[in-house]
């Protein structure tokens, strides 16, 4: 083979050169997933407690300070957690450079409303609801 | 010298699945299944903290022997991604890297989260407010 | 069941392949054809059958699978030496890399029953029948089982996998320790087969830009000498969403290496290296 052409593929493999970032969010994946191993757990008992048993319920349990500071943070850490992990893997499949910004865009958004909506939900039941 | 444009050798096609490569897969569907879920699951403290005849709607449809299939399908998957995630931070620690432990992590992730989710949902059923 | 050691055949099978469409994911020209059978000799006892990828550039628009019904009482004990009988007396233009037929060139790295191996080291009374022979994934196939690798080449070279370091005193050595020596145990002999990075499903779909499990745990095996003063440069060339990030601890490459090297653990490493720097 010619050496230009090995100069095209070595070209090729170094491409635009690093990016000189991506720990950042890979850590903030790991800090988000440490986080929510015991705010999963506190998760399904507060669902367990109320199931089936009506918005009452709810709504005493969130009435205890306590009790909505966890369920805040699980859902702030669920929504975080969940763009950077939907991120990768628009990363991952999506290639076509518009779609992909696209894509990511989206998860972006829609995961500041999901943070914003279930916290706004919680303290507004934590508070005394609609009556 | 004119060429033909190459094949591509075959991947995804002909690989072997492996326990590796399965739970890599089922850590992934999972993770886009707890998405789908955190998003109802906001949904479903917004409508209780708005109060009106949508939460009653919205229990009633998790209610249904389909909404019950949906809730034990994303229970076993936020077990699952739960399991596996604390596998995946032990990894992160560059731990359990011998192949009989990544081994072993895996069926005991497999296993993990199947018994929990079965004794969720034995928790589930026995709650007053469920029938 | 539990994997010890990568050369381990798994005791039995519940998927042979995943199941997705035959097609999938390929281009229309790298869909697999059936192709022909070479039937064994007349009185031959001992028949495996051999599936074996084939595409000739000078005549096939499309590859195929041929079947060839191999004596294995009169072949040698390893998948190499099957082929190598196939090469010499059924059919002679069939296309493979080899030299050393013992584990230490990589030549002869091949996707075996599924998963990735040296045809060399591979027992053939270890493989189910039929026995599928295809190249390493994920390559551009130049003939048969023989894959144009120059891009995992290339990619192995933007590493730059060579001692960085000032030069030594004129009369001195570069002196390594027994320890520091051992940190590079389980690191320094891959034998650049590429089966682990044609293995990786994140190469699979993002190899153009995500260096893959060879490369890395090459480029741990720098960050790993105690010789070498580029650290802070090789992590900064290493540092990116693509290049390592987009390992996603798989293990598909720990699980098949021929050489029993771990190059998820190595990658571990670099990511844990590249986290300490931060704070």
């Amino acid at each position: 083979m010619a050496g230009s052409d090995d100069r095209a593929v070595l070209r090729r493999a170094r491409g635009l050169g690093s990016a000189k970032s991506g720990v950042r969010h890979w850590w903030w994946q790991r800090v988000t997933a440490v986080a929510l191993v015991p705010l999963t757990v506190w998760m399904l008992v507060l669902l367990l407690a109320t199931a089936g048993e009506g918005r009452r319920a709810l709504m005493v349990w969130l009435g205890n300070p306590a009790v909505s500071v966890l369920t805040v943070m699980f859902v702030v850490m669920m929504a975080w957690h969940m763009v950077l992990g939907l991120t990768v893997i628009a990363e991952d499949y999506l290639h076509h450079e518009g779609v992909k910004f696209a894509a990511i865009t989206l998860i972006q958004v829609g995961g500041v409303i999901v943070g914003v909506a279930g916290v706004i939900s919680v303290l507004w039941l934590a508070l005394g609801g609609t009556q | 010298m004119t060429e033909r444009t190459r094949p591509r050798s075959p991947h995804v096609q002909i690989y072997r699945p492996q326990l590796t490569s399965v739970l890599s897969f089922t850590h992934r569907l999972s993770g886009i299944a707890l998405s789908v879920g955190g998003v109802i699951l906001v949904v479903w403290l917004l409508l209780a903290a708005a109060g009106g005849s949508a939460f009653g709607g919205l229990n009633a449809a998790l209610g249904s022997w389909f909404g019950r299939l949906l809730l034990f399908l994303w229970t076993f998957a936020l077990f699952f991604h739960l399991c596996n995630g604390i596998r995946h931070l032990f990894w992160d620690a560059v731990l359990g890297f011998e192949l009989a432990n990544i081994y072993r992590s895996g069926w005991l992730v497999v296993v993990a989260s199947t018994v929990l989710t079965v004794l969720t949902w034995v928790i589930a059923m026995s709650m007053p407010g469920v029938a | 069941m539990i994997i010890r050691r990568s050369e381990e055949q798994p005791r039995w099978t519940l998927l042979r392949r995943f199941p997705v469409p035959r097609g999938f994911h390929a281009a229309s020209r790298s869909r697999v054809q059936a192709g022909r059978e070479w039937p064994a000799p007349e009185g031959a006892g001992n028949v495996k059958r051999m599936q074996v990828y084939r595409y000739d550039p000078e005549g096939d628009e499309r590859p195929r699978v041929d079947t060839f019904h191999v004596d294995l009482d009169e072949c040698g004990p390893m998948l190499l030496d099957a082929l190598i009988k196939i090469k010499n007396q059924i059919d002679p233009t069939l296309t493979f890399r080899r030299s050393c037929r013992e584990g230490v060139c990589g030549s002869c790295a091949m996707n075996i029953n599924g998963t990735n191996w040296l045809a060399c080291t591979r027992a053939l009374d270890e493989l189910d029948d039929p026995v599928t022979v295809y190249p390493l994934n994920n390559l551009d196939v130049i003939k048969d089982l023989v894959g144009d690798q120059s891009h995992a080449f290339a990619q192995y070279a933007a590493i730059r996998p060579w001692l960085r370091a000032s030069p030594p005193p004129k009369d001195r050595e570069r002196l390594q320790s027994p320890e520091q020596r051992r940190e590079l145990d389980g690191y320094y002999e891959c034998i650049l087969c590429f089966c682990c990075t044609s293995g990786c499903p994140s190469h699979w779909w993002n190899g153009d830009r995500f260096l893959g499990p060879a490369v890395l745990l090459q480029a741990w095996r720098w960050l790993a000498d105690s010789r070498d003063e580029a650290t802070g440069e090789r992590l900064d060339e290493l540092e990116d969403p693509f290049r390592l990030y987009r390992c996603h601890t798989i293990l598909n490459c720990t699980r098949t290496c021929p050489k029993g090297l771990n190059p998820g653990k190595a990658i571990a490493e670099i990511k844990r290296k590249l986290l300490e720097r931060q704070g």
